[in-house]
C-alpha cells in the first residue's frame, strides 16, 4: 500500500500515543489525586482503589472502563466516572468487583457510572464468577437523575440482579456512605458486611428523611451498624475496620463455590482431635431449665477453627454459620439456648431461612442442632406474622436439594423440631439424637396444664393444693419423653454418643449425593408465604 | 464513655443475681439469671468494664428491654 509509512516512524507515533495512554491513565490513580485522597482520609480508611488492593490477589485486577469519562470532563476529572470495576482473582478464584470511587462526586454515578455498574452484573452472570461490590457512595447525580427524558428508560441492571442471585455469590461491604443506592445494590446481596461508627445503609439518608417526614435522626441511629446489623439484621455483619469488612467478603466467599453448578471448594480434611469429640460429652444439660452456649457444640463438631458465623448479633436465638466438616462446607443451623431459650421468633425465621436459600442455591449440605422449645407465641408472635414467617422455614426446606443431617441435643417440640428437619420430616440423610433429646409435641409443663386445667382448678376450689399432683403427672410424662422411645420407633436413624456426633455427620454426608430430586408435581414455581 | 445498658432480651422473673455492684467484670461474665419460658436464661456482660448499677433485684418481674444492668466500660 502506497501509504505504509517506515517502521520507525510508525514506532515513533506509536511512542507519543503510549505516552498519551499512560498519562490519561495515570490521572484516574490515586497518586494524581492528593487533595482528594487527603479529604477520603478524613471520612474513611482506603480509597476505592485501596480497598480493592486489599481485597483482590496481588495484581489480579483487571480493570474494565478505566479511561471511562463523559465528554464535557477533562482527562483526570471525574476519573472512572465513579466507579471502579473489572476482573481480578480473590484467593485464586476469578471474581468481578466494583467499587464506589466516594472521591468523585460522592461516589455518585453519572451514565457510564451506571453502565460499569451494568456491566459488572452481566459479567459476573456470564463468567459464573462471584460479585464484589465495595460501596461508598450515591446513586444517580441529582442533574441526570431529575430529568424526566434520562430517567424514564431506566436500565435493567436490577433484573440482571435478580437474574444473578442464587447463580453467582454477591457479597457487599458498606464502607461509608450507603444510603440509598448503595443499599439498592446490596439488596440482593447474599452477604453484607459494615463498618462499625463508619458505615450507614438504608433506603434514605437523614436529609430525604428530615424533608419527607419529619423524623430528625442522626444517620447512624438511622442506619449504621449497630441499627442495620445487630437491631434490623438487614446486613449480615458489624466489623470494626475496613479491612475487617473486606477480609469478612473473602472469608464468606472462601464457603462458596464460583457458581451454583461450580463445584464446593474442598480443603483438606484436619486430623481427628479425641479430646474435642469427648469434650461434647460435658456440654449440654439434661436438666432443660439450664441454658448452655450451642456456639462451643458447632466449634467441636466442625474443623477447628472453620466456623463463620453469619448474623451473629442479630436474632440470637438462633444461630447460623458457615463452618467446614472434613473440609466440605457445610451450613449450620442451631438454637441458642442461652438467648430467649432457643425459641424460634419472626427474626430467627428470617435469618434461618434466608440461610437454607443461600446454602441450597450453592450446595452446602445443611447440619441442623435442635433444641427449640418451640416458635415464639402470644400476640407479639401474631404481630410479627409468625404464623407465616414460620412456614418459610418449611417453605425452604421443602425445596431444598442438598444434604440435611439433623441432630436433636435436647429439646425438639412441636413445628419448631419439624421445621429444624427433626426426624422424617424432610427426609434427613442421618437423623440422630443424643441421649439428652426430649421430643414431642409441645412444652411437657405447658401440655400437663392444659390437658389438667379443669382438674386443677377444682383442685384448688377444694383448697386442695394442685403442685404434687402436676408435678407427679409431668413426670410421669416426661419418661414417655426419651430419645430411646424415638430411636426405637424408628423416628430416628440412631441415638449416638455426642463424641461421635461429628464423625456420624462427615460419613453421612460423604454417602448423601449432592442434590436430590424432590419429586415435585409439574407446577411452574412455588410461592413463598410471606 | 458512657454506660453499657444490659437489657432483659425477654419478659420474665429475675431468678437469681450473681454479680455485685461494684465488680469488675470481663465480657460473658455472668450478671444474672432471668426465668422466663421455663428457661434460666444468663445475662452476660456485653464487654469488660465495672458493673456500675444494677437495676433491678432477685424475684421482680422483668420486661422486654428493660434495663437490668449499667457497665461502665
Amino acid at each position: 500500500m502506497s501509504d505504509r509509512k517506515p517502521p520507525s516512524d510508525a514506532a515513533a507515533e506509536m511512542d507519543g500515543l503510549l505516552a498519551a495512554l499512560a498519562s490519561d491513565r495515570a490521572a484516574t490513580l490515586d497518586a494524581a489525586r492528593p487533595a482528594a485522597v487527603a479529604k477520603q482520609r478524613k471520612r474513611a480508611g482506603m480509597t476505592a482503589r485501596e480497598r480493592i488492593a486489599h481485597l483482590v490477589d496481588p495484581g489480579s485486577f483487571r480493570e474494565v472502563g478505566q479511561l471511562a469519562r463523559e465528554a464535557d470532563a477533562a482527562p483526570g476529572e471525574r476519573p472512572a466516572d465513579g466507579v471502579v470495576a473489572g476482573g481480578a482473582m480473590i484467593e485464586g478464584r476469578p471474581a468481578v468487583v466494583l467499587a464506589q470511587d466516594f472521591m468523585t462526586m460522592g461516589g455518585s454515578s453519572g451514565e457510564l457510572g451506571g453502565r460499569k455498574l451494568h456491566m459488572a452484573v452481566r459479567r459476573s452472570i456470564r463468567e459464573g464468577a462471584p460479585l464484589v461490590m465495595l460501596l461508598d457512595g450515591g446513586g444517580h447525580r441529582i442533574q441526570i437523575g431529575q430529568s424526566s427524558r434520562r430517567y424514564a428508560p431506566s436500565t435493567t441492571t436490577f433484573q440482571e440482579f435478580a437474574r444473578l442471585s442464587g447463580w453467582a455469590p454477591m457479597a457487599a461491604a458498606m464502607l461509608g456512605a450507603g444510603f440509598a443506592a448503595p443499599t439498592n445494590f446490596a439488596g440482593l446481596a447474599d452477604f453484607i458486611s459494615m463498618v462499625r461508627g463508619q458505615s450507614t445503609m438504608g433506603l434514605a439518608g437523614p436529609a430525604l428523611v428530615k424533608a419527607g417526614t419529619g423524623e430528625d435522626i442522626d444517620k447512624f441511629e438511622l442506619g449504621g451498624a449497630q441499627a442495620q446489623v445487630d437491631r434490623n439484621g438487614i446486613a449480615d455483619l458489624g466489623v470494626e475496620d475496613e479491612a475487617a469488612a473486606l477480609d469478612s467478603l473473602k472469608r464468606f466467599l472462601s464457603y462458596l463455590p464460583s457458581n451454583a453448578r461450580a463445584p464446593l471448594p474442598m480443603t483438606a480434611a484436619p486430623a481427628e482431635d479425641p479430646a474435642r469429640a469427648e469434650a461434647l460429652r460435658g456440654l449440654v444439660p439434661a436438666n432443660t431449665r439450664k441454658a448452655y452456649d450451642v456456639r462451643r457444640v458447632i466449634d467441636l463438631v466442625m474443623d477447628e477453627g472453620s466456623v463463620f458465623e453469619v448474623k451473629p448479633t442479630y436474632a440470637k436465638n438462633a444461630v447460623t454459620s458457615l463452618a467446614r466438616l472434613a473440609g466440605r462446607p457445610v451450613g449450620v443451623i442451631a438454637n441458642q439456648a442461652m438467648s430467649l431459650g432457643g425459641m424460634l421468633t419472626g427474626p430467627a425465621c428470617d435469618k434461618v431461612a434466608h440461610f437454607v436459600a443461600l446454602c441450597d442455591a450453592f450446595g452446602l449440605p445443611l447440619v441442623y442442632f435442635i433444641d427449640v422449645p418451640g416458635f415464639s407465641i402470644g400476640s407479639p408472635a401474631e404481630k410479627a406474622q409468625l404464623g407465616r414467617r414460620s412456614a418459610k422455614l418449611i417453605y425452604e426446606l421443602g425445596h431444598a436439594t442438598v444434604p440435611r443431617v439433623s441432630v436433636v441435643l435436647r429439646k425438639g417440640y412441636g413445628l419448631g423440631y419439624v421445621a429444624m428437619a427433626g426426624g422424617r420430616s424432610f427426609e434427613a440423610d442421618a437423623s440422630l439424637a443424643w441421649p439428652t433429646a426430649e421430643i414431642c409435641a409441645m412444652s411437657i409443663e405447658g401440655a400437663v396444664n392444659v390437658v389438667n386445667a379443669r382438674r386443677f382448678a377444682e383442685m384448688a376450689a377444694a383448697g386442695e393444693d394442685p403442685e404434687p399432683e402436676r408435678a407427679r403427672l409431668i413426670a410421669q410424662m416426661r419418661a414417655e419423653v426419651t430419645p430411646f422411645g424415638g430411636a426405637e420407633s424408628f423416628g430416628l436413624d440412631d441415638m449416638i454418643d455426642p463424641a461421635d456426633t461429628r464423625p456420624r455427620i462427615i460419613e453421612a454426608l460423604e454417602r448423601a449425593p449432592a442434590r436430590r430430586d424432590l419429586a415435585m408435581p409439574p407446577k411452574i414455581r412455588s410461592i413463598c408465604p410471606i | 464513655m458512657s454506660e453499657i445498658e444490659l437489657e432483659s432480651e425477654v419478659a420474665g422473673v429475675v431468678l437469681s443475681v450473681t454479680a455485685s455492684a461494684g465488680a469488675t467484670v470481663a465480657e460473658g461474665d455472668e450478671i444474672m439469671v432471668i426465668e422466663s419460658m421455663k428457661m434460666e436464661i444468663p445475662v452476660l456482660a456485653t464487654g469488660p468494664g465495672t458493673l456500675a448499677s444494677l437495676a433491678v433485684e432477685e424475684g421482680e418481674a422483668v420486661s422486654e428491654g428493660q434495663v437490668l444492668a449499667r457497665i461502665r466500660p
